[in-house]
């Protein structure tokens, strides 16, 4: 997976965590918090990783433990194949863009820029070329002289990004580093430091708790919840396969439908959802007559006016213009629908009669173990 | 505390020592504060739980001469922290809240007296309203005696109401006018919204500056001293033990008594005041507070603080005019002769050894401030609240027993003796003599660490004001770009504290150049210090000398002040808003 740009550094940078847990003692009273529970994870060189989940995960603790400024309770860090985990966080060759940027407010941009190279003891007017490089890449020209307080949001991004890109570390570590930009900006330069991570070639490891920043940016997503991993997958992989209903229901959007293994087949399974006889492919195979949940995308439902489908009821309909979001109920629970493209030209009327119908291959089993509660 | 806190520890001490700078500034920064705070301390509660000390517990406590010294004590502090407290409340409310005119001007005489030493105060009262006062006398004909309660309860309310005074005043500005504008929309009055309002939200406030007015004035010395006359105190008790009657064990007995309260009050401002605070000191007030213009109101408010800005300028005044004349109200011939005493007579050692040991402190201190800020702040060991609390304790205890202690752990060196088989046993000194005759430097280092260790707290506090301002962030990201703690604390921390720095700095220096009780029984023969100078030509009825002495000791200040201004800067560069547009 790594390697697919044009390479412009060796391809080091193979980061690996064994086992990591760390854990706090709770602020007030005698407790412990696990904050990440043996957390084993390995990231290629070059490749993009993000560390997704909803807040207090431990996502971020797992970042800050690469990244040094916490200890492991237990477990160990390994960077092409050297053992880390106790070193310092500034002898590591990694370095962290800050969710609030964390420039140094008393210096300019090209001061912030230089500071890690002149901490390196690098010579003044290699210092010069390489600041100026990263300016101009940054599109920051003639910023250099003012100060982050003088900056708009987004320009104080980029010197943050130009400022660790700049020491060309092993690893880049990312902490929400959009979250503060209106929308609009977050977009572009998301698409932004993806290309410049592809051409530098730097292993990345990416912390958001928003899904599809993960999607769009990711060669990989590690879903995290409660202090562990859930999943570790492709966008596409954790999308169209999540293994628990928690990742199912944190990326995008799912409706559950509850059934009961009928027959198991080779690797498929048959069972019936909305009224009609499918058969999955699943693993580890359930037994006969095991609970099983179904997992739909609200856009792998449509919504026919004749009977041929499963009869359900509108409830709502919320016209968003590129699509359209339906509420209907069916089998005595809500479903939540979305029709786009040419289907959403159509809008159906609330407390309308309807038939849902959907595709085979959009269907994917989990089995019915853990809570429903979310 | 849980099974996995051992480990914790460890962890967060080898974290600490993988950086070598790290580990030694904070081995350096305990051992000094063990050897210059708390051994002291310790060593003088020894000496008083001694069996020679034990006895007199007893003996004092249930006498009645020494009874009514422990009750002078008290009703001194409660008196003089109530006036000092309103003294206090009063300037802020008229600056903050009142339409009234000469705010500025009566703003800089409330911070006169934070520079000058505090018996300068006495000393002028006593030559204004005292048995042959300028104004007592002089105008109103009467021998009035200002010895005494209410004499000590006018010097030191003035002399120390200014820290109140900045104290409000800050919290006031602070207060979300919001509030207030919420109360009038609600149809409260202007009595109402005070009563109901502005005060509550001042009392953690009015409480932290009573009880520090309150540990101010039972540890003053020089002030019972001058003004106190029958009206015997703690602190004058054991100065008279020490000096008068070589008595180190009764001192030592006393200023246990005077220990109590002290940190008793320390204790409680420290743990429960701190926590009830509401007033968010961060954040901009959203609004323009409306400020009182009721005529009833505004100038009977003016009227008082004017009153009283006059009366410290007068005293200032006398101050000064007393500095050129031979005797004030007998002799008002003009006379350079005490200036000429100071500069270039007995005195001019005085001036230059007090200068000279106050500039050694001040950076110290300022430094050794911060440096404990940034450990307090930003790292975790076990320990570190002890370590701030031993960082406080010099400006908690009174500085009388602070002296004391440092007389009986530094006044013969502490050498340790190692038995080396042989017949000769090898000696090694590990801390010379400090105070004292013969004493190393003739005392001057014990002196510059006493002066360390009193100015310590208010840049430590200073420090960690400023640095819980600062996002942690901004120095993880210094050393995520490969710079270690030296250069993060150097290069980013500091330069970002500089505010508080500086402020750690001056009050170093002014401090310093301002102390009496902690040094009184460290100077020597070769080490002259002008505080206790000048308590000598007061005592001796030389006031010309006194005030020559202190207006030189003001101007060194302020002319330090205004070099530290130069050098340090007051900015932190990070100031500089948008200007020509982005």
């Amino acid at each position: 997976m790594a390697g697919n740009g044009n390479a412009r550094r060796d391809s080091t940078g193979d980061l690996r965590l064994e086992n990591l847990s760390k854990i706090f003692p709770e602020r007030e009273g005698q407790g412990e918090v696990r904050a990440v529970n043996d957390v084993s994870l390995t990231i290629s060189a070059g490749e993009f990783v993000t560390l997704l989940g909803p807040s207090g995960c431990g996502k971020t603790t797992t970042l800050r433990l690469i990244a040094g400024f916490e200890l492991p309770t237990s477990g160990r860090i390994l960077l092409d194949g050297k053992d880390i985990s106790m070193q310092p966080p500034n002898k590591r060759d990694m370095s962290l863009v800050f969710q609030s940027y964390a420039l140094f407010p008393h210096m300019t941009v090209f001061d912030n820029i230089a500071y890690g190279l002149r901490t390196a003891g690098m010579p003044r007017a290699q210092v010069q070329a390489k600041v100026n490089e990263a300016l101009a890449q940054m599109d920051l020209e003639g910023l250099g002289e003012r100060r982050p307080n003088e900056l708009s949001g987004g320009q104080q991004q980029r010197v943050a990004l130009a400022r660790s890109l700049v020491m060309e570390p092993r690893v880049l570590l990312f902490d929400e580093p959009l979250s503060n930009l209106d929308a609009k900006l977050r977009v572009q330069m998301r698409s932004e430091i993806r290309r410049l991570q592809r051409r530098l070639n730097i292993t990345s490891v990416y912390v958001t708790h928003d899904q599809i920043e993960a999607m769009a940016m990711s060669d990989r997503i590690v879903v995290m919840n409660a202090g562990r991993i859930e999943q570790i997958g492709t966008p596409q992989e954790v999308y169209r396969y999540p293994q628990s209903r928690f990742v199912a229901d944190f990326i995008g959007r799912a409706n559950f439908i509850e059934t009961r293994v009928e027959a198991v087949d080779g690797e498929q399974v048959t069972a019936t959802v909305l009224g009609r006889t499918v058969h999955v492919p699943m693993e580890p195979l359930p037994k006969v007559n095991d609970p099983l949940v179904a997992v739909l995308r609200p856009e792998s439902l449509y919504i026919t006016d004749d009977t041929a489908g499963y009869p359900a009821v509108i409830e709502q309909t919320m016209y968003l213009g590129a699509e359209t979001e339906y509420i209907v109920q069916a089998e005595g629970q809500a479903l939540t629908v979305i029709e786009s493209g040419l289907s959403a030209l159509r809008l159906f009327d609330e407390g309308q009669t309807v038939g849902l119908s959907f595709e085979d291959e959009a269907i994917h089993f989990l089995p019915q173990t853990e809570s429903v509660a979310v | 505390m849980t099974a996995i806190s051992p480990r914790r520890y460890v962890d967060q001490f080898r974290r600490i020592f993988q950086d070598p700078i790290l580990a030694i500034s904070l081995i350096v920064v305990t051992v000094f504060l063990l050897l210059a705070v708390v051994l002291p301390i310790l060593a003088m509660i020894g000496e008083s739980t001694s069996p020679e000390g034990r006895p007199l517990f007893a003996h004092y406590l249930g006498t009645s001469t020494y009874q009514t010294i422990i009750s002078n004590t008290v009703v001194m502090g409660l008196v003089v922290a109530t006036v000092g407290t309103a003294l206090g409340f009063l300037f802020a409310y008229v600056q903050v809240k009142v339409k009234a005119p000469f705010k500025r001007f009566m703003h800089i005489v409330a911070l006169i007296p934070i520079i000058s030493p505090p018996f300068a105060v006495a000393t002028a009262t006593i030559v204004l309203f005292g048995r042959n006062g300028l104004i007592s006398k002089g105008i109103f004909g009467v021998r009035y005696n200002i010895y005494g309660l209410h004499g000590l309860t006018l010097v030191l309310a003035l002399s120390y109401f200014t820290v109140v005074y900045l104290n409000l005043k800050g919290m006031m500005q602070a207060l979300d006018p919001a509030l207030e504008e919420a109360a009038t929309n609600l149809g409260a009055s202007k009595w109402r919204i005070f009563r109901t309002v502005t005060v509550p939200m001042l009392i953690p406030g009015l409480l932290s500056s009573f009880l520090l007015l309150f540990v101010e004035s039972i540890a003053d010395l020089g002030n019972p001293l001058v003004m106190g006359g029958n009206y015997e105190v703690l602190s004058t008790r054991i100065y008279i033990s020490v000096i008068g009657l070589y008595d180190t064990t009764a001192a030592a007995v006393f200023s246990v008594i005077l220990l109590v309260p002290s940190l008793t009050v320390f204790i409680v401002q420290r743990y429960w005041i701190g926590r009830m605070s509401v007033v968010s000191v961060t954040g901009k007030p959203t609004g323009t507070p409306q400020l009182i213009t009721n005529r009833w109101v505004r100038w009977p408010l003016f009227g008082l603080t004017m009153f009283i800005t006059l009366l410290i300028i007068l005293i200032y005044a006398t101050i000064f005019i007393g500095a050129f004349t031979r005797v004030v109200g007998v002799n008002n011939d003009f006379t350079l002769d005490h200036f000429d005493f100071v500069i270039n007579g007995y005195g001019s050692a005085a001036m230059t050894d007090t200068t000279t040991l106050a500039a050694v402190a001040t950076p110290l201190a300022g430094l050794l401030g911060m440096l404990l800020a940034f450990l307090v702040v930003r790292k975790e060991f076990l320990g570190r609240s002890a370590l701030d609390f031993a960082g406080m304790l010099g400006i908690a205890v009174p500085g009388t027993i602070l002296g004391i202690g440092f007389l009986l752990v530094f006044n013969n060196p502490i050498q340790l003796t190692l038995p080396f088989g042989g017949a000769e046993p090898l000696t090694i000194t590990l801390i010379p003599k400090l105070t004292g005759g013969r004493a190393i430097l003739g005392g001057a280092l014990a002196i510059v660490i006493v002066y360390i260790v009193r100015s310590v707290p208010a840049a430590l506090r200073a420090g960690v004001a400023a640095l819980t301002q600062i996002d942690p962030a901004i120095e993880e990201a210094s050393i995520s770009l490969g710079a270690d703690n030296a250069r993060t604390f150097r290069k980013i921390t500091l330069p970002l504290i500089r505010p508080a720095f500086l402020s750690g700095l001056i009050y170093a220096f002014a401090r310093s150049m301002t102390s009496l009780s902690a040094i009184v029984f460290l100077t020597t023969p070769q080490t002259k210090i002008m505080t206790h100078q000048i308590l000598n030509e007061v005592e001796n009825g030389r006031f010309g000398n006194a005030f020559a002495y202190c207006v030189i000791l003001i101007l060194i200040v302020l002319v330090a002040i205004s070099i530290l201004y130069l050098t340090v800067g007051s900015t932190t560069g990070a100031e500089r808003t948008l200007e020509g547009g982005a």
